[in-house]
């Protein structure tokens, strides 16, 4: 009865993990809990993203799973103080990876769930059944985790949002800290299949 | 008035074998000592016993009796851990027992407050019965009396006036040398009750000393001080199958069982399970033995069974199961009480039991917490299991200390053909990168563990192709690879 009285105060609060990437926090405050995200692009943006995701649960003191699709994972790339916190599964096909994320947002421990599957061949993303996604969201919606697909290119149609990144690279940037990589990467930013926000690309100089 | 209780399981071979299958108490089973082929009837049900098997017959006589009759060897670890249990129980109601033997064991009431001590009688059966054992008990004024009445207890039996219990005994009954039974068997007596009316003097005078002590025992006045033993605080559970088993199912079922039987004693003990072992005795093999720790300590059997049942259900043997064993080790409850900023799991015994199903969704290595070894070595690092249920701490935003794109690694390397010109990479030829290099820095040499078997050299270079890719090379010993990729193309 108060629901139908008052809706507004019946509305459930929007939370979001922000991951200190002002281009992706900017727009809603980070990514929305309770939703799949896709994140698509170039696999070196991807893997910059991931770079802060892995902080940010540091920052936050929590903890993450990540389902790495093709063991291409580096961990040497990566702080070892912030792998600590991050639970990694490595998978040879992208069917694999799907169980693996379907275990892990059902266990329901996990506030962040990251499924690399940059590295997977079309054909393999093709075969992951359209329903996963559905069930996916499903999944995060009751248990509130935040599920981020990182993909070479569009293929989860239930993503409540979607990330497109973008930038190139040159030899240069192998020698400048991940905070000076985050203003050279463009950002797309999609609701439901709507632009609603975007920043270029920087070039960042080197000293 | 000083009393002793003794707490007789009767058959005990045979309880033991049967205490977690209660319900084939009713078949025509019997415990075998010496190999079920050529054994003797150690002990046999009710049904076994109707046609017609008695104790000590061979093996095959029984057979003949009874040809449906199972025959089934005693078990040395079930009779342990029912010798155990009833230790236990007994050390609950006294400090002071003694592990009498087989089955058998006597419990000093002296520091126990009188009371009605057939009701508490009863109360003991109860309990032990709650532990799927049988038990008889005898009440007395002295501890081999108590052991007499426990064997003629129809449960329990509380011996108040000790003449007049032991002037029916047969002589045979009580534990004396044979020769001297023979001899007072010529002498015509055949009862307690007709020893004890003798004079004492006179039978140790023609028979020995140890004609006295048996007459004290006839007389109800042998007292003696009872070897003290503590019982052991193990919580383990053990279970031989009457044949190796094809299927899980039968594994599953004992082990629901077993955790009932454990889980109950845990309560009592105000304990939880901390970790459980399980080992499996295998038909020709070594024993599969395999530690699980339990993230939250619990002694919810629902969550116990589970990750029990979430490793079985990937297990792979060679060799078939002949037994199971399950070894709690038990922690002190602990009540926690969440901090503001702690960040633990939700269900931490959920996270372990789905941690097991990746494991065998994926393979044993393949999940866990990235721990980077103590070496220069590129892609040096194994995972170990996470200990995400200790209470999170945030900590304050710190710049990270890895600088540039992060790699997408082969595994394992991809063989390249790497042209060079003036010591520098010019072109490369492989699976994933190949072009002309149009850019490249390095080269970054490596190297370690020169002083052992396992030294290694690495040389790498970073470069960039003419279509924007970005690849590290590697040469280790004038071969050339491909170690990773940066950045590719958009396809």
């Amino acid at each position: 009865m108060l629901a139908r009285r008052f809706p507004e105060a019946a509305r459930p609060v929007e939370r979001h993990w922000a991951t200190g990437w002002a281009a992706i926090d900017e727009e809603s405050g980070g990514l929305k809990h309770g939703a799949v995200t896709e994140l698509c692009g170039s696999s070196a943006c991807g893997r910059v993203f991931l770079d802060r995701a892995f902080a940010s649960v540091r920052e936050r003191g929590s903890f993450a799973g990540l389902v790495d699709c093709g063991r291409t994972f580096d961990p040497g790339s990566y702080e070892a103080t912030v792998l600590a916190r991050v639970l990694t599964v490595f998978c040879t096909t992208a069917e694999q990876g799907v169980k693996v994320t379907d275990l892990l947002l059902r266990d329901g421990n996990l506030p962040l769930v990251l499924l690399d599957l940059q590295t997977m061949a079309p054909r393999q993303l093709g075969r992951i059944p359209m329903s996963t996604w559905h069930r996916f969201q499903r999944l995060v919606e009751k248990s509130g985790a935040v599920l981020v697909v990182l993909t070479p290119q569009p293929v989860v149609d239930a993503a409540r949002i979607r990330i497109v990144l973008h930038a190139p690279w040159d030899l240069a940037a192998l020698k400048r800290s991940r905070r000076e990589l985050m203003p050279g990467i463009a950002v797309q930013i999609f609701r439901r299949g709507r632009q609603v926000a975007a920043t270029e690309e920087t070039r960042v100089q080197t000293a | 008035m000083s009393w002793y209780a003794a707490i007789l399981l009767p058959q005990f071979p045979l309880q033991a074998v049967l205490r977690l299958r209660e319900e084939r108490q009713v078949e025509p089973i019997a415990v075998v000592e010496g190999g079920t082929e050529k054994g003797r009837v150690l002990e046999m049900t009710g049904a076994a016993a109707a046609s017609g098997v008695l104790r000590g017959m061979a093996s095959t006589q029984a057979l003949a009796r009874c040809p449906a009759l199972r025959l089934w060897p005693r078990s040395p670890a079930q009779e342990q851990i029912v010798n155990a249990l009833l230790l236990e129980v007994a050390g609950t109601l006294s400090p002071l027992i003694e592990a009498t033997g087989e089955g058998l064991c006597l419990v000093d009431l002296r520091l126990v407050k009188e009371c009605d001590w057939r009701e508490w009688g009863h109360r003991v059966r109860e309990r032990l019965a709650s532990l799927q054992m049988r038990a008889r008990i005898g009440v007395a004024s002295n501890p081999d009396l108590a052991a007499l009445a426990a064997t003629r207890a129809e449960p329990v039996l509380v011996v108040q006036n000790p003449g007049a219990f032991l002037a029916d005994v047969a002589v045979a009954e009580v534990d004396a040398p044979p020769e001297l039974v023979a001899v007072l068997r010529d002498w015509g007596i055949g009862h307690l009750g007709d020893l004890a009316r003798l004079s004492r003097g006179e039978v140790i005078e023609r028979l020995g000393p140890e004609a006295g002590t048996l007459w004290e025992r006839a007389a109800g006045r042998a007292q003696r001080e009872l070897r003290l033993v503590r019982p052991s605080e193990i919580f383990a559970e053990a279970f031989d199958f009457e044949q190796p088993i094809d299927t899980i199912e039968p594994l599953h079922f004992i082990l629901r069982r077993q955790l009932d039987q454990l889980a109950l004693r845990l309560r009592e003990a105000y304990r939880v399970v901390a970790q459980m072992t399980l080992t499996l005795p295998l038909d020709g093999g070594a024993p599969y033995e395999r530690a699980f720790t339990i993230p939250t300590p619990t002694g919810d059997v629902e969550v116990l069974f589970r990750i029990l049942h979430t490793h079985l259900e990937s297990l792979r043997l060679e060799q078939q199961p002949i037994g199971v064993r399950l070894l709690i080790t038990p922690v002190i409850a602990d009540s926690q009480q969440f901090q503001i900023f702690e960040s633990p799991l939700r269900d931490p015994n959920r996270f372990g039991e789905t941690l097991g199903r990746l494991k065998a969704l994926v393979g044993e290595g393949q999940v866990g917490v990235v721990q980077l070894k103590d070496t220069h070595r590129p892609d040096g690092f194994h995972l170990v299991p996470p200990q995400f249920e200790k209470p999170g701490v945030r900590e304050e935003p710190a710049p990270s200390r890895t600088l540039g794109l992060p790699l997408q690694r082969f595994r394992p390397p991809l063989p390249a053909q790497v042209h060079m010109r003036r010591h520098l990479p010019v072109m490369v030829f492989s699976e994933k990168a190949h072009g002309e290099i149009v850019d490249v820095s390095g080269p970054y040499r490596g190297s370690g563990h020169w002083w052992d078997c396992g030294a290694w050299s690495i040389e790498e270079w970073d470069i960039a192709l003419d279509n924007g890719a970005l690849y590290r090379l590697s040469k280790h010993q004038d071969a050339w690879f491909v170690e990773g990729c940066y950045d590719s193309p958009l396809r």
